[in-house]
């Protein structure tokens, strides 16, 4: 795999997705500020309905936001024209969704989804390699021609990353990408998404509920309740404060914490501080 | 590669495609073949001196005052150059010919009279009886007829009068002639009508009356020789005849628009030559467009709906699988390739498959249209294809193109996010779509405003189909809601298998599918076949009524005692054939008599629906009074106690006559006056001569005196005798004359020898009173109108021989069989009483059967009668003719599109299952998994479609019979309104059932088929597919 290095920045502010559902507006994600910096792998976590979903389609550019604002690369999302949308899709963002056969044509072999996903940056001008080298630095020209109903899950999901990754963008945006997968196969394609991020500099972000993936990535953002609830560095997890000033606890702690329990910040020795909660007199 | 994805789906939508092109492609082709069947038929049928052209060029007359132009008739080959050369193309060779007048010199009463011909090749046509054929100028040949009529063996010598010369001395030149030959005219259709024979030896009544000769044939030097004089009335002949095998459709319209141009502008030539053209062509044209204006109303009719289905269920099956290509769509524009891109995407796999059905449509259509030439339209019509071809394979093009992009731009203009989602999101279940509100606002409209007569043209013939759209909407719409109430109540009850088949049914598209389209092919196919047989029996009526028996035999003259002598022997029942005559008096709105055998005739006339209670037939009993026969060639009768007296209107006494009418069997009355009583008379006996050698019958006492006059009193008639002595009492046998204008005449006696009559007259010149044998009022049924001078039930009607008589309304009937539409049937045993026919009268015989046995046998006891049959009609004939018209072909096509309507929706069933397997069996398999039983799940996959397939035929049904309701009307049944309508538009229920029954069984038996063959694939395997 050979290319520039074209990781794009990815920013959030006070991002907020409304939806309807059966009459009732439910909002998916209220007030997500994230940042994401180019050519970093992100792992985005979060129990099942928490918005993990809904924040990576709003960086595709598939949903429009309610209020805030998503930038990707020098483009504002809230605001792209569907003329400069699809540019996007067509160049610099490629959304794996979840389930590979989801991201090929049932019809066509590898090869030739590959070519199509292509089209349209080549059309536009984008020096692409061919699909034979997009195949082959994922271990696919053996699979290249053949029907995509004989091809293992792993190699399925492998040729989904390499549609995606055929228009070489500079975000990636992967739903799920080891979900129904056994463990060497979504080792595999954790490493082939890894190798992709460090070899072409694409910025990926990985939507995952699971742990051992979430343990592999350099870092991890947690959404809990439609906000970003927590950060994951180099194994270290970390509670993030919101720009207005919220700050969640962390799931183990806010356990031990029942609502309503007031809590003291105090300052230690000028570096950190210490969270006190109060003990209820029985006066 | 695309298509091998989904092969079966592929296969469908060309099947469609390829019905959508047949139906555009079928209807123009068999229409004109059909206008070609019907051009074939109208000439090849036509007498070939209709079809054919005939010039007959004539010398201008002389200049006045006795002047004779003596110029001969000019050269026929320059009077054939007056067609044009491109007429002249549609006709064999020209037969040249010169006529002339030929009256035997010295032109006295015994001396025929007639024509002389030069005929091309005529010799070829004849039959040389004697002599040889003629080639020198004056030579001729006559017919055998003429050779025995006049003397005229080969050899004779005659002269005729050649054109006399002007000059104070007009002579006149005698040509002479020479039989060569003796001849029998062979038919064949060189002689363009032209008859020979038939008239030697008739009478021409003139003035002056002469007797005439058959055509005499002679050389065409008679004509142009100089040895012979000009003769009179001379004129120059073309025989055109039509090269009917090469004549087309367009060669007809054409060559009759030519012939009509010809008409105008032959004419007079600057030689003082008139032609004048003859052809009957014009007229058969007329005859042909006339019909191919029907055809044009009942072919669109017809594939209008099959097309309109054909388009509806392609615009559904598109969108189904466009539908189905929503993941790869919403792709298309995740990869950046924009709606363009997506479009493109479907267009490329979808556009191509549809197209590829338009050739093998094509074909389709060729070939049905081949078979409607060779099994069902008569004729040798040319295969056509040429510009109509190309024309409808553009339309189909072009209709395919537009349904697939907008299928396809439905789909990729929808938002990725939407497109993300497996099935589109629905809408609230009982609300209508904008695009199908506007569907079913539009074409309920038109609807409406057809049903209540505010719509013609194109637009008009779509309107049962439009209905079944307007049905087949609202109903798939509202399926949904209530299937989905149903399966939830059943849920309820705990009826887990038929509560997961509707719920299944209901959040299917494919439901919504199938009960539209299954109730617009149902309505087609009950529309279709209640057109078709609703056709066939208006055109059986049309002809029962037109031929009014099976089998009828018009009788050579009027001998109705004949006639009836042979029926006694013959068939003495009357069970197999019965006498009908039939008098018309001229004049429109004339009531038409027809006599008939009460019995017979009700039980052999095709009287249909039209027959009255058996009741009705006994009302034209014959009463049972006997006759009064007397015979001899002596009369003899005695007068006793007359106190009869004619008074004048100055007061002096009058003439009065007493007289008998007498009727010969033959039907002859012989107004016979027996005895003059200007005086009372105590006793007198008269005698005269009488014509009843055969026997008479005595059918009434009259007395006469002049205008005017005044007569009372009273007389005894007795003793009458003529070979022997005949009862001419008591008064009953006499039918008393009471008239408040004419005057009364009343019988009054008690005894048989004994008639005394009383009168009164103030001012008849002639009092007549009728034997009670003879009817004084004749009871009828009637048909139609009565004369405008009758009243009430009392009108005059024609007796059979031709004279007014007094008849009495006692009956209806709808329409009287093989009569037109104002008539009066008699009962012909009482009519023809005392009457002998009318020359005008026909007498025909009915035949319960085509029995040509039968018929011979009539025809052999004729004979010994010294009477025959002339012509014969069948109703099978007659029904051949209406059959063979563009209104019948028309209506039969009905039959192809009522099965195409079936094969449409069974296609449709194909196609929703083959678009929408990979789901459902993953759907069953997902049941399986949790438990239920195979059998289980099997009856639900069936149960699935089954109760849509229900409720489209109930729907449909009801929506073509609607349809049928409005638009049969509208159909021209018939090639031409017959003069007596028996336009029967009821529903053909049996029809209706048989078609209903056929799409039940084809369309549940698929379904059935469909459930079970996804039930078999629904392994639980299935549930790990991803692909």
């Amino acid at each position: 795999m050979s290319a520039a290095r074209t990781g794009l920045r990815v920013s959030t502010r006070r991002l907020v997705h409304i939806y309807r559902s059966e009459g009732h507006e439910v909002a998916a994600l209220s007030g997500v500020d994230l940042d994401v910096a180019a050519g970093e792998l992100v792992g985005l976590l979060g129990p099942s309905g928490a918005g993990k979903s809904t924040l990576l389609s709003l960086l595709a550019g598939v949903f429009r936001p309610s209020a805030g604002k998503v930038h990707v690369g020098d483009l504002e999302l809230s605001a792209a024209s569907a003329r400069d949308l699809d540019r996007m899709r067509a160049q610099d963002v490629a959304l794996m969704l979840q389930g590979a056969g989801r991201n090929l044509l049932p019809y066509y072999p590898a090869l030739d989804n590959v070519r199509f996903a292509q089209r349209a940056a080549r059309r536009a001008g984008k020096d692409l390699p061919e699909p034979e080298e997009v195949l082959a630095g994922l271990g696919l020209v053996a699979d290249a021609r053949r029907p995509l109903a004989e091809l293992t899950p792993g190699h399925l999901q492998l040729a989904a990353l390499a549609v995606a990754m055929g228009s070489r963008p500079g975000l990636l945006l992967a739903d799920e990408p080891t979900s129904q997968l056994d463990h060497a196969a979504r080792d595999q394609v954790l490493a082939a998404i890894a190798e992709t991020s460090r070899e072409l500099g694409t910025t990926v972000v990985i939507v995952t509920h699971d742990p051992d993936v979430a343990a592999r990535l350099p870092r991890t953002i947690t959404i809990r309740d439609g906000r970003v609830g927590g950060e994951g560095r180099s194994g270290e997890e970390y509670a993030v404060v919101t720009p207005d000033g919220f700050l969640p606890l962390p799931l183990h702690v806010r356990d031990r914490l029942a609502p309503g329990t007031l809590v003291r910040f105090h300052p230690t020795d000028g570096s950190g501080y210490l969270l006190v909660p109060e003990e209820e007199s029985d006066e | 590669m695309r298509t091998r994805y989904r092969p079966f789906q592929a296969l469908a939508l060309a099947a469609l495609a390829a019905l959508v092109a047949a139906c555009a492609v079928f209807a123009p082709l068999y229409d004109r073949a059909m206008q070609q069947a019907l051009t074939d038929i109208t000439v090849e049928r036509a007498d070939p001196a209709v079809a054919g052209l005939q010039l007959i060029a004539t010398r201008a007359g002389g200049g006045g005052f006795g002047f004779q132009n003596r110029e001969r008739p000019a050269a026929p080959e320059t009077i054939a150059e007056v067609v044009p050369a491109g007429t002249r193309a549609h006709y064999l060779a020209p037969v040249l010919g010169y006529a002339a007048e030929a009256n035997v010199l010295p032109g006295s009463s015994r001396d025929p009279g007639g024509d002389v011909v030069w005929r091309e090749g005529a010799c070829e046509h004849l039959t040389l009886v004697a002599g040889v054929c003629a080639e020198r100028a004056g030579e001729i040949m006559v017919s055998a007829a003429d050779a025995d009529n006049f003397d005229l063996p080969v050899g004779t010598r005659l002269a005729i009068p050649g054109i006399p010369h002007n000059g104070a001395h007009a002579t006149v030149p005698r040509a002479h002639l020479v039989v060569a030959g003796v001849y029998d005219q062979e038919p064949s259709a060189y002689w363009l009508g032209l008859q020979l024979t038939g008239r030697s030896g008739l009478v021409d009544p003139g003035p002056p009356a002469q007797v005439q000769h058959d055509v005499w044939l002679t050389a065409r030097s008679t004509f142009e020789g100089p040895g012979l004089p000009p003769l009179p009335a001379g004129r120059s002949t073309v025989g055109l005849p039509l090269d009917v095998d090469a004549l087309g459709v367009d060669d007809l319209f054409a060559l009759s628009d030519a012939i009509r141009r010809l008409a105008k502008t032959a004419g007079a030539g600057a030689d003082g030559t008139i032609v004048t053209p003859y052809s009957g062509l014009p007229d058969l044209a007329d005859d042909v467009r006339e019909q191919s204006d029907q055809s044009q109303v009942t072919v669109p009719l017809l594939m209008a709906q099959l097309g309109l289905l054909a388009l509806v269920v392609l615009w559904l099956t598109l969108l189904a699988v466009t539908e189905q290509r929503r993941p790869e769509v919403a792709l298309a524009r995740l990869r950046g390739r924009g709606r363009r891109g997506a479009r493109g995407l479907l267009l490329g796999e979808l556009l191509p498959v549809a197209l590829a059905g338009v050739l093998p449509g094509a074909a389709l259509a060729l070939l049905g249209v081949w078979a409607a030439r060779t099994m069902l339209l008569p004729g040798h019509a040319p295969f056509e294809t040429g510009v109509r071809l190309l024309g409808a394979l553009g339309l189909a093009v072009l209709a395919l193109v537009l349904l697939t992009g907008l299928a396809v731009a439905r789909v990729a203009r929808e938002p990725v996010e939407t497109l993300l989602r497996r099935v589109p999101p629905r809408r609230n279940s009982w609300a209508l779509g904008t695009g199908d509100a506007l569907v079913v606002a539009g074409c309920g409209s038109l609807v409406v405003v057809f049903a209540t007569g505010g719509l013609e043209g194109p637009v008009a013939l779509a309107a049962p189909g439009l209905l079944a759209v307007v049905v087949g909407l609202v109903l798939a719409h509202l399926t949904g809601p209530i299937t989905a109430l149903a399966g939830r109540r059943a849920l309820a009850r705990g009826r887990v298998r038929a509560a997961v088949s509707l719920l299944d049914a209901a959040r299917s598209p494919a439901t919504r599918r199938v009960v539209a389209i299954v109730t617009l092919a149902s309505a087609l196919a009950v529309f279709s076949a209640d057109a078709f047989v609703v056709g066939d029996r208006n055109r059986a009526s049309a002809a029962a009524q037109e031929t009014g028996a099976r089998l009828i035999a018009d009788v050579e003259g009027g001998d109705l005692a004949a006639v009836r002598g042979a029926l006694a022997d013959v068939d003495p029942d009357g069970r197999r054939v019965t006498p009908v005559v039939r008098i018309r008096p001229p004049g429109t709105g004339a009531v038409e008599t027809v006599a008939v055998v009460p019995d017979q005739f009700r039980r052999i006339a095709l009287l249909g629906t039209a027959a009255p209670p058996a009741s009705a037939w006994d009302r034209l009993a014959v009463s049972d009074a006997e006759p009064i026969r007397i015979s001899g060639t002596r009369l003899r009768v005695d007068v006793d106690d007359s106190t009869l007296v004619s008074i004048r209107t100055d007061g002096e006494r009058g003439p009065l006559s007493l007289g008998l009418d007498l009727v010969t069997p033959a039907g002859e009355t012989l107004h016979t006056a027996v005895a003059d009583l200007p005086d009372e008379v105590a006793h007198a006996r008269f005698e005269v001569t009488s014509y009843c050698r055969d026997g008479c019958f005595v059918t009434a006492v009259w007395l006469q005196t002049v205008p005017g006059a005044t007569l009372t009193g009273t007389a005894t008639l007795s003793n009458l005798v003529g070979e022997e002595p005949v009862a001419i009492g008591p008064a009953s046998r006499w039918t008393p004359l009471q008239d408040p204008v004419v005057g009364d005449m009343v019988p009054d006696s008690t005894t048989p020898d004994r008639l005394t009559i009383r009168v009164r007259s103030e001012g008849s010149s002639e009092l007549t009173m009728r034997q009670a044998w003879l009817p004084s009022v004749v009871p009828a049924l009637v048909a139609g109108a009565l004369p405008p001078a009758s009243q009430g039930d009392d009108f005059d009607l024609t007796g059979l021989d031709g004279t007014v008589r007094a008849a009495a309304r006692v009956g209806t009937l709808t329409r009287v069989p093989g009569a037109g539409p104002d008539v009066a049937v008699a009962n012909l045993d009482l009519v023809q009483r005392g009457v002998s026919l009318a020359t005008s009268a026909r007498v025909a015989l009915w035949f319960a059967a085509d029995d040509r046995d039968l018929l011979a046998e009539v025809d052999a006891a004729l004979h010994d009668r010294g009477a025959g049959i002339a012509t014969t009609t069948t109703l099978a004939d007659v029904r051949r003719g209406y059959d063979e018209s563009a209104a019948a072909w028309s209506v039969q096509l009905a039959a192809i599109v009522g099965a195409a309507a079936v094969l449409i929706a069974l296609l449709v069933l194909l196609v929703g299952a083959a678009s929408s397997w990979r789901f459902r069996t993953r759907d069953l398999a997902a049941l399986r998994m949790s438990g239920v039983p195979r059998r289980t799940v099997g009856a639900m996959a069936v149960a699935a479609q089954l109760p849509a397939v229900a409720v489209g035929v109930v729907a449909g049904t009801a929506a073509g019979l609607y349809g049928a309701y409005l638009a049969l009307p509208t159909v021209p049944l018939l090639a031409d309104p017959p003069a007596v309508s028996t336009l029967d538009l009821d529903t053909a229920w049996s029809a209706v059932a048989v078609a209903v029954l056929a799409v039940l069984a084809v369309l549940a038996t698929a379904s059935v088929l469909i459930g079970r063959t996804l039930a078999r694939r629904s392994d639980v395997r299935r549930l790990r597919e991803t692909l």
